[in-house]
């Protein structure tokens, strides 16, 4: 009991002390993660506009696949990307294993379907008045654009929030692409699972505080944007 | 006479889910008079009403402004800026009312300054002053319709287009609406208005077409309509009393 009170003791030491290698996982991490919600969502909100808003064949089958990839194991996409970008794959050439920006493209497949399943979602239900008054007040394709992101907006942050809160946590892409590489491509999560078979335990335990202090904050920001005090004025 | 006619329609069709929802040969809008467009349930009104008023694009047949062929393919923004809607059930955008009122001088690159003159000038008309920095979602019924003409009349549309805009209103809301709406309209602007109400027909109207099953059953204008029909009792159906 004595050796788990300690632990926790010292890695809120750690915490408070703000150590350099702690602060130097949780900024990778950080900047990782962040980099790769920014790209998957430029992708994925105009691709979900698209989905939600227009009517074409496919659109049943689209929506059947994009729901099954919410589910998309970190590992199987972790496998595909390193099939593409080790050595002898098809973008082996610009040596993207084992780089930031290996880890980055695993991210960015991993939660285009989350981010872009949850926008159109959103999309899709903002009542179909928004559109016939945009319409009726003489606004033009791009200003209807506009004016539906804006109105959807604190729906699409929700998104981008519950992806980025996916990458942060997961760990099979980031140790298949990143390979945990000491103050390159080690993140919280790998970080978290080589500390402790090392025995570092105390270190460990502070980053998975981290970890859990920053899943509290993006699910309490999501909730308060979704359910919360401008939701409920609706 | 063509040069009274504003809008004119030829042989329109609205087929929705394989059902035909309007099917009228020849129909036009009167320019600068109040226009009726009146029906029971299910009569084509207020898909004529978008059709007209540009919103809905997706129909068969031609549509004129002033003689000029209206193109389906395109955006008719220039066209659609001369024009306003107010509906049955308005929608108000996130933010207060004069964020809401001040929107389609916005999208028409007005500077801020004639925006804030116009939205005060307009919410003074309407009595709505004071709700102007108040958000638009806490808006009670009339107030939120008050938003929508305040929005609508901002632009100081060429045509008007009101889709039974007392429907859902209370009767103190209905009464401000029928002994405001003819002072804050222009005698340059054309009105288009859908409507159940016989006091707004009694009042405003100039001519009144009645649809049934997405055609045109009668054209009348005011003069031959008989308003002593109006004492015939309210649940007379409107459509027996043209």
């Amino acid at each position: 009991m004595d050796y788990y009170t300690g632990a926790i003791l010292r890695a809120l030491q750690l915490i408070f002390t703000l150590d350099s290698e702690l602060i130097q996982v949780v900024t990778t991490s950080l900047k990782i993660s962040i980099s790769s919600t920014f790209i998957a969502s430029i992708i994925s909100i105009p691709l979900a506009i698209l989905i939600a808003r227009n009517k074409f064949k496919t659109k049943k089958f689209i929506n059947i696949i994009l729901n099954t990839m919410l589910s998309l194991p970190t590992v199987v996409v972790g496998i595909f990307v390193y099939s593409l970008i080790s050595r002898r794959g098809v973008l082996g050439e610009f040596d993207l294993l084992f780089t930031p920006l290996g880890i980055i493209i695993g991210q960015v497949i991993l939660i285009i379907p989350l981010i872009t399943a949850l926008v159109r979602n959103v999309i899709f239900s903002m009542d179909e008045k928004l559109y016939k008054t945009a319409t009726s007040m003489g606004a033009s394709r791009s200003q209807k654009f506009k004016l539906l992101i804006l109105e959807a907006r604190y729906g699409i942050i929700g998104a981008v929030i519950a992806g980025f809160g996916r990458v942060l946590g997961e760990i099979g892409v980031s140790m298949m692409l990143g390979g945990n590489i000491k103050g390159v491509t080690r993140t919280i999560t790998t970080a978290m699972s080589l500390e402790t078979n090392k025995g570092r335990f105390a270190f460990a335990l502070s980053l998975g505080i981290i970890l859990l202090s920053l899943s509290f904050l993006i699910n309490f920001v999501t909730y308060f944007l979704q359910e919360g005090k401008n939701y409920a004025r609706r | 006479m063509l040069e009274d006619k504003i809008i004119e329609v030829k042989k329109l069709k609205k087929i929705c889910e394989d059902k035909t929802i309007l099917d009228i040969d020849q129909f036009s809008i009167l320019k600068n008079k109040f226009n009726f467009i009146i029906g029971g349930n299910g009569s084509g009104k207020t898909s004529l009403l978008n059709i007209l008023s540009l919103v809905d694009q997706n129909y068969q047949g031609e549509l004129y402004y002033e003689g000029h062929k209206i193109k389906k393919d395109q955006q008719n923004l220039d066209l659609r800026r001369k024009f306003s809607v107010i509906w049955q059930d308005p929608y108000l955008y996130r933010g207060n009312v004069f964020y809401n009122i001040a929107l389609p001088l916005k999208l028409r690159d007005f500077e801020q300054e004639v925006i804030n003159k116009k939205v005060k000038e307009i919410a003074a008309k309407l009595e709505i002053t004071e709700l102007l920095e108040q958000s638009a979602y806490t808006l009670s019924g009339g107030e939120k319709q008050k938003t929508s003409i305040a929005r609508a009349l901002i632009t100081s549309p060429e045509i008007l287009f009101v889709d039974e805009a007392t429907t859902n209103l209370d009767e103190e809301s209905i009464q401000f609406f029928n002994s405001h709406f003819s002072n804050l309209v222009t005698d340059e602007m054309t009105v288009v208005m859908v409507s159940h109400d016989r006091r707004q027909i009694k009042q405003l109207a100039d001519r009144i077409t009645l649809l049934k099953g997405g055609s045109i059953d009668t054209v009348k204008t005011v003069n031959n309509f008989n308003f002593e029909l109006f004492g015939a009792g309210i649940d007379t159906p409107l459509a027996e009393l043209v």
